[in-house]
């Protein structure tokens, strides 16, 4: 079973987005900001990581740089999730180390591809 | 802040963006989460309502991407405010389709539905802050200018265009003060330059200037789409009168004389926007009145989509309170619609599985009737008998002159021996060839070729309702409701012309394989009636298990008979029997005058408990009692699931 760290501040974003990949089979972590995703990520055992980027402490783009920086960490497939849809957002996402990126509201069937594709990738 | 009176920065914008999507997200999410757990078709209700949500939320997202778009650096304070107001509606569609459930307990399955659904509330809650405007919108706009003149939404743009810069620095400095935001041109042609980039709310036009003047930038704005509208205000010497005429015959709103006298330019600048006001919330008016009358010509096309008017719905007038009841009749109409189609699906399943056995049901010729090739008069060749009964004989013919087929039925001599009863008939004949609709089968002529009377009527290849029964032993409830809505339907018609029918059941009604049902033989019953009592031995021809009570007595009878008679065809269709079974006619009369029938759900189980209760009110002795017109009956049908 995929193991996703899901690192989001937002309560009802972290409950409902966690549940939904809980019944899609996948085994889901939470972190509540960018300092707490950091340090579970580096603990290890994911397969892949869902970034909010607007997060306080650090923020995603923060965070990503900083597990790209890091030996076990710099190959887990990070996808970089904003409800800020602003224009430049995706390239600053992938320029800061993340492989995917995508909006909110989370449209499942496309993240779920997403995560598919990048598992697939990885392994 | 630093942007300009009214706009967003760009921060701001996005901030806005993430603030607003936040919820939206939630709405989706959790919502979308329940529907997967209603999947069961007794949480219908349920998933109505989380789908008008996820339709609703999709609303939301393109209002909030029209405005709101990431390509947009800026935003000013009226496009905001028009945004808000335009998400109030959908998020009030939210929250009545989740406040209903919740108020009438209908949640759907699983310990967290409810606090999920709260969640969903609680999103929608935050889409617009009430009441508008937010105070989070107030700390992002900045306010360094002066609050805008009372009445005013938000302050208008006015764009000054004058050659003399004092001039244009009087008007500015007494605009701004009055709390407009001002811009200047210097010359005509930087003041269409202007008003492409960005049309102002209101010109002050000087007519005198060097190269492009007043009335060539006056001609320009009002022949363009996007500042056609745009009240202009001429600036004038008051001695130039003919030139002030001038303008206001090319579309000059007013005129302003120098010098300027502060009240005269407040009142008229004033006015003018107001009037711009009125015009423009006119104009948007008859575009909403277009929109209704395009949604009416979608429901005729039937193309309609539920919603599809949800913008003007949202108004509070007269015309918001047409478009919702136009908007929740449409969509009753629409799933009315589906409802049947699913019925119809449901009978044409069960004809093809009956046809498939239909060969047993096959009429053979027999040698007392015509053959097939013989002539029938000058008219018809003879194909087929499609039936035997008790007043004559049904053939497939071809009318030979419109080369197309028709069916011939043949009359007993003993039914169009009397004059008087065939006067009657011949006059019922002409009333039944009025009436024109789908379920029934047209009588076309009554004629008589070599003594023997005959109707010639459309041909329907098809089966009969009773073969139907007679193969499937009882119908489902959808097919039976298929075949009550449509009998209702046809019954309606021909009550309105005056026709009863007088002989409803299984054997007069044809299906063809789309399931469309027909009904045959409109006022042929006429023929076997008598002007005597029921005493009289052998006068009801055929089986009595069809009449009501009223008729087998040989009482005037209505409309009411053809419901009674349509109520014992519900009940064989979904009983596979009538409620009245007896060895002999006198033994059956005795019971329908007397008898209860028993319910229609003790039979068969699968018969909802407001169907059972529908089809026992059709079967009430007293016509009274009984529904009382086809239309009523046809609604109620209708409305069965």
């Amino acid at each position: 079973m995929p193991r996703i760290l899901l690192v989001e501040d937002n309560e009802m974003n972290r409950d409902m987005l966690s549940r939904r990949l809980e019944r899609k089979g996948f085994e889901v972590a939470v972190a509540v900001d960018g300092r707490q995703g950091v340090d579970m990520a580096l603990a290890g055992g994911y397969d892949l990581i869902l970034m909010d980027m607007s997060l306080p402490e650090m923020d995603g783009w923060e965070a990503t740089r900083a597990l790209r920086a890091r030996p076990q960490t710099q190959r887990v497939p990070i996808v970089a999730l904003t409800a800020h849809a602003m224009a430049g957002d995706r390239e600053k996402a992938l320029e800061a180390g993340c492989d995917d990126y995508d909006t909110k509201p989370i449209e499942l069937p496309r993240l779920l591809e997403k995560i598919d594709l990048l598992l697939k990738r990885s392994s | 802040m630093t942007g300009p009176a009214t706009d967003l920065t760009p921060q701001a914008v996005a901030e806005l963006r993430h603030d607003l999507r936040t919820p939206v997200n939630h709405i989706v999410g959790y919502a979308e989460m329940l529907l997967e757990d209603s999947t069961d078709p007794a949480y219908a209700t349920c998933r109505a309502a989380l789908q008008e949500t996820l339709g609703a939320a999709r609303d939301v997202l393109a209002l909030i991407n029209a405005t709101l778009a990431p390509t947009r650096a800026t935003v000013d304070r009226r496009e905001l405010d028009m945004l808000y107001d335009s998400l109030r509606q959908p998020q009030h569609r939210i929250q009545q389709a989740i406040g209903g459930l919740l108020a009438a307990a209908q949640t759907p399955p699983g310990a967290t539905a409810v606090d999920d659904l709260r969640k969903i509330l609680a999103a929608a809650d935050r889409l617009v802050p009430a009441p508008a405007p937010p105070a989070s919108l107030a700390s992002r706009a900045a306010s360094a200018q002066p609050a805008a003149p009372s009445g005013a939404a938000a302050a208008a743009r006015i764009l000054v265009v004058d050659d003399q810069e004092d001039n244009r620095e009087v008007l500015r400095r007494r605009l701004e003060r009055e709390g407009y935001v001002v811009d200047c041109a210097e010359h005509g042609r930087a003041a269409l330059a202007r008003m492409a980039e960005r049309p102002a709310d209101l010109v002050l036009l000087d007519v005198m200037m060097p190269e492009v003047d007043g009335y060539a930038v006056l001609q320009e704005l009002k022949s363009a789409p996007a500042t056609r509208d745009v009240p202009v205000i001429m600036i004038s010497a008051l001695d130039d009168m003919p030139s002030i005429v001038r303008c206001i015959e090319r579309g000059a709103e007013d005129f302003l004389p120098k010098p300027f006298d502060p009240i005269l330019l407040r009142a008229r600048i004033s006015a003018s926007l107001e009037k711009k006001r009125l015009r423009d919330q006119e104009k948007r008016y008859l575009e909403e009145v277009q929109r209704v009358i395009a949604a009416a010509s979608a429901v005729e096309a039937g193309t309609y989509r539920a919603g599809t008017l949800a913008e003007v719905g949202g108004r509070e007038d007269a015309l918001g309170r047409l478009a919702r009841v136009f908007d929740a009749m449409a969509t009753q109409v629409k799933a009315r619609e589906d409802r049947l189609r699913d019925q119809v699906r449901e009978l044409r399943r069960e004809i093809d599985a009956a046809r498939t056995r239909s060969a047993e049901f096959s009429v053979p010729l027999d040698a007392g009737t015509l053959g097939a090739g013989q002539r029938f008069g000058e008219r018809y060749e003879i194909l087929a008998v499609v039936g035997e009964g008790g007043m004559g004989t049904v053939y497939r013919v071809k009318d030979l002159e419109l080369g197309e087929e028709v069916a011939i039925k043949t009359l007993r001599p003993e039914f169009v021996s009397n004059a008087t009863l065939l006067e009657r008939f011949k006059s019922e004949i002409r009333l039944a060839r009025r009436i024109t609709h789908r379920n029934v089968v047209r009588t076309h002529d009554f004629g008589d070729w070599r003594g023997v009377y005959y109707l010639s009527m459309e041909f329907v290849e098809g089966l009969t309702v009773r073969q139907l029964i007679d193969m499937r032993g009882r119908l489902t409830v959808p097919s039976a409701l298929a075949i009550g809505t449509q009998l209702a339907a046809s019954l309606a018609v021909a009550h309105e012309q005056g026709v009863i029918h007088r002989d409803i059941k299984p054997q007069n009604l044809l299906l063809d394989a789309q399931g469309v049902l027909k009904v045959m033989d409109f006022g042929v019953a006429r023929l076997a009636e008598r002007p005597s009592s029921l005493t009289e031995a052998g006068l009801i021809v055929g089986t009595p298990a069809y009449m009501a009570p009223e008729q087998l007595l040989g009482e005037e009878i209505d409309g009411r008979a053809d419901l009674y008679s349509a109520g014992l065809v519900l009940y064989e269709c979904l009983a596979g029997r009538l409620p009245f079974e007896a060895t002999t006619a006198t033994a059956l009369i005795a019971k329908v005058l007397t008898e209860a029938p028993p319910p229609l759900s003790d039979l068969n189980p699968d018969v909802p408990g407001p169907l059972s209760s529908l089809v026992g009110r059709l079967l009430r002795k007293q016509a009274q009692e009984r529904v009382q017109t086809a239309a009523e009956l046809a609604q109620l049908l209708e409305r069965m699931e």
